[in-house]
Order: structure tokens, then sequence, then C-alpha cells
């Protein structure tokens, strides 16, 4: 090997071994300089199997500790965290398969479900929007925080937002800024004495549509899926293809009926759909007069289908999934200013109005 | 034995006697690969059909494409893939070491319980054994069957290249040697820490797909250029042009192809991603130096249709390593993310590098064995066809993914599905002709007589 081509070598074991394998920097350059020796200088030859073999062995604990050991110490931490639901009611997540829930996941195991279907969300980035509201007292201070802000983050022109700044009144100072942006602006205008709102938005086609900050959005979740969703599951079925939609909430967005049709003929939920008929979770009965029954036009003449247990607690299984819903800390749901939001006593009032106006509707 | 018989086996041309001790393990290797390459064939084209044809086969949960998806990436990967590249691995250690095959009786046994693990898995698959993770889809019981076949492969494997004459190794036996060792090493780790330490959550699916990762990046891909850098040696009289280049190449692709696998959006620490990303960058380079390598192994190799075959297989292989390459980094990669862009470019890999390469060595050998070649005709004419239905079952699928994005099904699936179809034609052919060859030699002469006979095995083996 040449000399240009070993000291590469020595370079790529010597990183391998600081970054990947986080070892003490001088271990990590005798390490480096050591390969390169061998394979430069002594000119190891790998004429024999033995050679082959060890360095083979090594390359494998090293693979081994890198991906899995590493990942394994920082996951086998996790534990439940606190969350609020759609009422805000506190509640510990994630929540384990309950009832009918766990035979229905073997059934989607067993039927392979996960080669059409991913079970989690991703998004695309976060975006924050920053308001300042300022006193008398602090205005000149304020305006000049601002105008800092702009510099600072390149974008000078937007500075113009300081000299129309208004007292006493909330203003958006700056709209879609990144993490780092909004962590500069807070701390600008803090110091100056403002105070200030800031509002986090998701974006991406996975989470839930907003027309303003995402108006492409498919409703599959509230939040990108995170570690914690999983805790709980055996292998978990992530799948890596969507010919079909993402199932993480599907609990949320479809009804037991729905999804029942959806099995056994998926064609009159969507035209268009590929996915194909699962007519062995249904058995063909002679008359409709069963709860759950699914009639289906057949030509001239309609079919009778009863869901099978498996069905039913397939079905069970999918009314469970609501992962991507519930914010964790690692992965917080769009939170708007809270400057915004109606005061608890106005909020009360509105409501109270609101329930008045449709009580009067239905009379 | 007969004092012309021991004149007759003095007089022996040392590569004969090789070639008769590989005879038996490779013929059977080589067979129950080319009926599990049919197998994937059918079922993969059943698949296909199921997402075209609504309605049809709705009545039975064992063809529902859940099971028959993943049953034909079993047979495709365990069944015709690791197979033939034990078969011909066999065969090219032996000749590189220039040594007979030892405990050729090991790959008989072997093979025969990898083989019953395969069929396990795949009927397990069909009848919703499946364990839910991708690369290792087979029910739990099946792996420890398929290690234990693999070891008894292995041991011989080992043993032949340990006993070498030719003190001088190659770089097509480090990658050879390299990738018999490694399949057991992970497909071991992984059933211990998903099944034994039950690795609980994402962790189950980290090992998951640390083992695709290294299955495909280290296993095939080092079995697929262990075999070309020997053929193209081989017709350049054993002339190696940048043995330093090899080495180099082999430690970054053995170390890198060892690390990643992670894909972008996966719910798991952002470093894994973000760490098989910086590991596609160096594996690229790895990929760089051995195809500068194998690029002037090749000038000066003969223009054989086996040689051709393989040429193609390493321009397959330079596309996808660039495509890998490209697509490791998030700008690119968030558009392939979950189309069907990912599984299209995997089996371009698996049947247009790995696949076409394997069958072109097969073609090289399989005459050497039983002395009664494969039909020249037939197999120009299969070989049009599978690489056409390779092509064609994989790009245009790639291509739409790309365009329609996820949980959309593009038009690209229905060409995949006549891909499908000439990927069954070919591969019957293929069995049709390697069945047709083997009928004539028994027929026609005694070379494949030996295999049945107790005493000319004992004398080979002597």
């Amino acid at each position: 090997m040449t000399i240009g081509l070993s000291f590469i070598m020595g370079l790529v074991a010597a990183s391998v071994s600081y970054f990947m394998l986080s070892l003490w920097w001088p271990v990590a350059i005798i390490l480096g300089i050591a390969v390169w020796l061998a394979f430069g200088l002594f000119g190891l030859k790998m004429d024999s199997a033995f050679t082959l073999l060890s360095g083979a062995i090594l390359v494998f604990c090293i693979s081994l500790s890198v991906m899995i050991m590493r990942s394994s110490d920082q996951l086998s931490g996790l534990q439940y965290a606190d969350t609020v639901d759609e009422t805000g009611t506190e509640f510990r997540y994630p929540v384990p398969l309950l009832g009918n829930a766990p035979s229905g996941e073997r059934v989607y195991r067993s039927h392979g479900c996960a080669a059409c279907h991913t079970q989690h969300v991703t998004h695309e980035g976060v975006e924050f929007d920053i308001k300042a509201l300022a006193s008398e007292k602090n205005h000149s201070a304020v305006k000049e925080a601002v105008n800092r802000f702009y510099q600072v983050t390149g974008n000078p022109a937007s500075g113009g937002i300081a000299l129309g700044l208004p007292v006493g009144e909330w203003e958006t100072v700056a709209l879609g800024v990144s993490v780092s942006d909004a962590a500069k602006a807070r701390g600008f205008l803090s110091s100056a004495g403002a105070s200030v709102d800031v509002q986090v938005r998701f974006n991406g086609e996975d989470l839930e549509k907003d027309n303003f900050s995402n108006p492409d959005g498919r409703g599959w979740g509230k939040r990108r899926s995170v570690a914690r969703d999983y805790l709980f599951v055996e292998r978990p079925m992530l799948g890596s293809v969507r010919i079909g939609p993402d199932l993480s909430n599907v609990g949320t967005r479809l009804n037991r009926s729905t999804l029942m049709r959806l099995l056994l003929d998926p064609k009159s939920i969507r035209r268009n759909s590929k996915m194909p008929q699962h007519r062995f979770l249904f058995d063909v009965v002679k008359e409709s007069n069963e709860k759950g029954i699914i009639t289906i036009r057949n030509k001239d003449e309609q079919v009778f289908y009863k869901p099978t247990k498996e069905a039913e607690a397939l079905v069970d299984y999918l009314l469970s999934l609501k992962s991507a819903n519930y914010p964790l800390e690692e992965a917080p749901v769009y939170q708007p200013f809270t400057s915004s939001l109606p005061k608890p006593e106005e909020a009360k009032k509105e409501m109270e109005e609101k329930t008045g106006d449709e009580g009067s509707d239905t009379k | 034995m007969s004092s012309e018989s021991k004149e007759g086996e003095a007089n022996k041309d040392p590569r004969d006697v090789v070639d008769d001790s590989c005879k038996g393990p490779f013929l059977f290797l080589a067979f129950s690969a080319i009926i599990w390459l049919l197998v994937y064939s059918i079922f993969s084209m059943l698949s296909g059909v199921k997402v075209h044809s609504y309605g049809m086969m709705v009545d039975t949960a064992w063809l529902s494409y859940g099971r028959i998806q993943p049953a034909s990436q079993l047979a495709l990967q365990y069944g015709f893939l690791v197979q033939l590249g034990l078969a011909i691995s066999a065969w090219i250690l032996s000749h590189r070491g220039k040594t007979v095959l030892v405990d050729g009786g090991y790959l008989y046994f072997g093979g025969l319980i990898w083989n019953v693990g395969v069929t396990l898995g795949f009927v397990g698959i069909l009848s919703g054994g499946i364990s839910g993770l991708e690369g290792l889809q087979m029910p739990v019981h099946v792996i420890p069957i398929l290690l234990t076949g693999y070891v008894l492969v292995g041991v011989s494997l080992v043993q032949t290249n340990n006993r070498r004459t030719d003190e001088q190794m190659s770089p097509a036996q480090w990658f050879l040697f390299t990738a018999t060792l490694w399949l057991p090493w992970i497909l071991g780790s992984a059933y211990l820490l998903i099944y034994y330490f039950k690795a609980k959550g994402v962790m189950a699916n980290i090992v998951d797909w640390w083992f695709m990762q290294n299955f495909s990046k280290v296993y095939l891909t080092f079995i697929a250029l262990g075999v070309c850098s020997h053929f193209f040696s081989l017709s350049n009289s054993y002339r190696l042009i940048g043995r330093g280049y090899a080495l180099f190449a082999f430690w970054i692709l053995l170390l890198f192809g060892s690390i990643g696998g992670v894909s972008l959006a996966a719910p798991v620490p952002a470093w894994l991603p973000a760490l098989s990303t910086v590991t596609s960058v160096f594996y690229f380079i790895g990929i760089v130096s051995i195809w500068y390598v194998l690029y002037h192994m090749q000038n000066g190799a003969s223009a054989e249709d086996n040689i051709s075959l393989m040429r193609l297989g390493l321009i397959v292989f330079g596309v996808v390593s660039i495509l890998n390459f490209l697509f490791a980094f998030p700008m690119m990669g968030k558009s392939a993310e979950f189309t069907t862009f990912g599984p299209s470019i995997e089996l371009l890999f698996n049947l247009g590098f790995v696949g076409l390469v394997l069958l072109a060595s097969f073609y090289y050998i399989f005459p050497h064995m039983v002395k009664f070649g494969l039909s020249p005709k037939i197999t120009k004419i299969q070989n049009i066809i599978f690489i056409l239905g390779f092509m064609i079952a994989s790009l245009p699928s790639a291509l739409g993914g790309l365009m329609s994005g996820d949980a959309v099904l593009g038009s690209g699936f229905y060409f995949s599905s006549v891909g499908d179809l000439f990927l069954v034609f070919a591969s019957l052919l293929l069995f049709l002709n390697f069945l047709y060859a083997i009928i004539m030699s028994i027929k026609t002469c005694d070379c494949l007589s030996q295999l049945f006979s107790k005493e000319q095995a004992k004398e080979v083996e002597a």
C-alpha cells in the first residue's frame, strides 16, 4: 500500500476511534499512527487468515459498539412521560395496548400490513414566530433590540419593523425563524425588558393541515414520532414503504365501521384505493339481522359479511393507534401565541355564548 | 483401486481434481439456488398482481400481499443469493488456494439444513409467522436452523482456505473469506439481541437495520466483489492491478459498510441517521477505490459472455452506489423516503449486481463440473430476458416512486409486474436449461457417476 493510502487509513482509524468510539484523543492518535505504520511501513499483506480474522473481529466489535451498544445505552433509560389529551386531561404516556388490541396487533403482524403501511410520522422542520410587548419605559431599548436582532441574523432591511413598534400592544417581530434565531431574538428582547411570546409551528406533509403554516398536511399526526412512542411495543412495525397511508394515529381519524369496510372493500371508501380486499377476515352470512353485518352489492344480489374475531381484533388494534397526537418533551405539538389565546374568563364567556347560540339553533 | 485408475488420477490436471472435489456440493447448492430463484420470481409476480387486480385471491390469508411480498424476498436473498454465493465461494476458494474442497460433506449437510430453514421460513411467513421486522421477516425458530446450516457450510469453506497451498491470499479470497465469516456473526448477533436479550421498542428496529445494512453492504457486496475480482484476474492470468487500493477498499468497505442503515426520518436518536449519512460517504470512497481496481483488471480480461455479464453487473453496482451515496443526504433522501424508490434500488442491487455476477460465474463453472455445458442459445435468451426483467422490475418503479411520492402508487408499479413476468420466464429457462444439462451429462458421460460412487469419492478426497 502506498504511503498516501496508508496515511488515509491511519486518519480513518484515528477518526473512528475518537468520534465513534469516543476514545481519549491521544489514544486515538496513537491508534491512527499504528495503523499507518502497519499498512505503510511494515506493509501488512494480509496473507494469513489470522490477520484477516483478527481485523474482521475488531471491525465487528466496533460496529456493534458504535451502533447497538450506544443506542441501547441511550434508549434503555426511556420511561413514561406525563402528557395531556385533547380535553386537557393529564395522563401517563404511552399507554399499553388493552383489551382485544394485543390480539389485533398479532393479526396486523401476521398479515404483513407493515409491507404497505408505516407507523411513524415525520416532520420536515420547525419554525418560530415571535411577538414582543414594549412599555413606554423600555420602548426605545426594545426598538434597538429588534434592530440588533435583524443585524445579527443578517437581515437588516426587516429592521424597519422597529420603527412602527407600538407601545403597550403585542407586535410580531419575527416570522418563521429557526431555533437559533428564535433564541437570539428572545435573548435580545428579554434583556431590553420586553415581554416575549413565542409561537412554535411544525411543518411537514405528515402533520395536521394548517392553511397558514402547513397547507399540504395530511393529518397523520400532530407531531413527529419518537422512540418513546414505541416503549411497550415488542418489535415495532415501523414499515419503510407507504403504499397506503401511515397508521400512527388512524384511531383518531377513522371509526370502526369505516375500518371494517376498508378491510372488506377498500374501493367503497376510496375509489382509487390500491389496497387489496381482505375477504378472508369475514364470513358470508345469509341474513343482515345481526349487528355489525356489512352489505356489499355484487351485481344484482346483496352479500352479507360478518367480521370474524380476527377482523374485530384487528380493528380494535387500529382504533387504539393514537400515538403521534400527544405532546412530549422531545416532540412538542403546535404551540400558539399565549397572548393570542383568550383569557380563561373570556373563554368561559365565549363558550357559554356559543352553547346558547347552538341551543337556540336546535330549537 | 486398479493401477490404471491410479495412473489416470496421477495424470489428471490438478484443476480437474479440484473441480471434482467441488462438483457435488456445487451442483447441489446451485440447483437449490435456481429453484429458489424460480420461486422468488413467481411469488414476486403474484404480489404485483395482487396490487393491480382488485378482488383476485382475496379469500385466502396465505396469498395476502403482506405475506407474499416478504416470502418472495426471503426466497431471493436467503434461497437464491446466499446459496449460489456459497457454491461459487467454495469453488473459488478451492481454486485460488490450489487445494481440494475440504470436508465437502459439511457442504451437503449444511446446505440441506439451510434449505430446510429457508423452506420453513417461507412457509412460516405464508402461514402468518412474520416477525414484523424488515430484514428478519422469517419466524423466530427458523433463525437457529439457518445459522446451523450456514456454520456447517462455513466450516468447510474456512478449512479449505486454511489448507491452501498458495501462501499469498488474493483480494478475491479476502472478500469471500470475510463474507463467509460475516453472515453467521450478524445473523447470530441479531437473533440474540432481538429474541434472547429482548431488545424492546425501537431498539429491535435498530438491530434489524444494522443486520440489513451488514447483509447487503458487507455480505452480498463482498461475495459479488470477490467473484468479480477472481474472474477478472483469472482471464488476466492472475495478474492483480492495485493490490494496495484493493486492501484500502476492503477495510473501508468493511468498516463503513457495517455501520449505518438508519433512515433519515426514523424515530430514533438523531445521531443515528446522521451517522448513517457519514458512513455512506466513507463507504462510497471504498467503492471508488475498488471500482478503480476492478476497472483496470477488467481492461485486460477477455470478451467472453460471462465476463461481459460481470462488467454489466459492475456498471449496475456503480449506478446503485452513486444513487445510495446521493440519497444518503437529507436534501435528496427526503424526496425518496417511504416511496417505492428504496425497494426498487434494492432489487436492482440484488438482481442486477449480485445476482448477475453470481449467474455469470455459474455459467463459467458449470461446464467444468459436468462437461456438458448449458445450451448457449437458451443461455443467451435467458440472459437477455433476465437483464430486461430486473431493469423493468426496478427502474420505472424507482422513478415512479420519486415522481409520485409516498402513499401514492405510481404507474411504475405496473411496469414492475411486466419485469416480474420476464424474470419468471428467465428463471424457468435457467431451471430447464440446468436440468437438461444435468440429465444429458448423466446420459452421455460418466462425469456425474462418481457422485454416486463411494469408491470414486474416496479417491477424490484422498
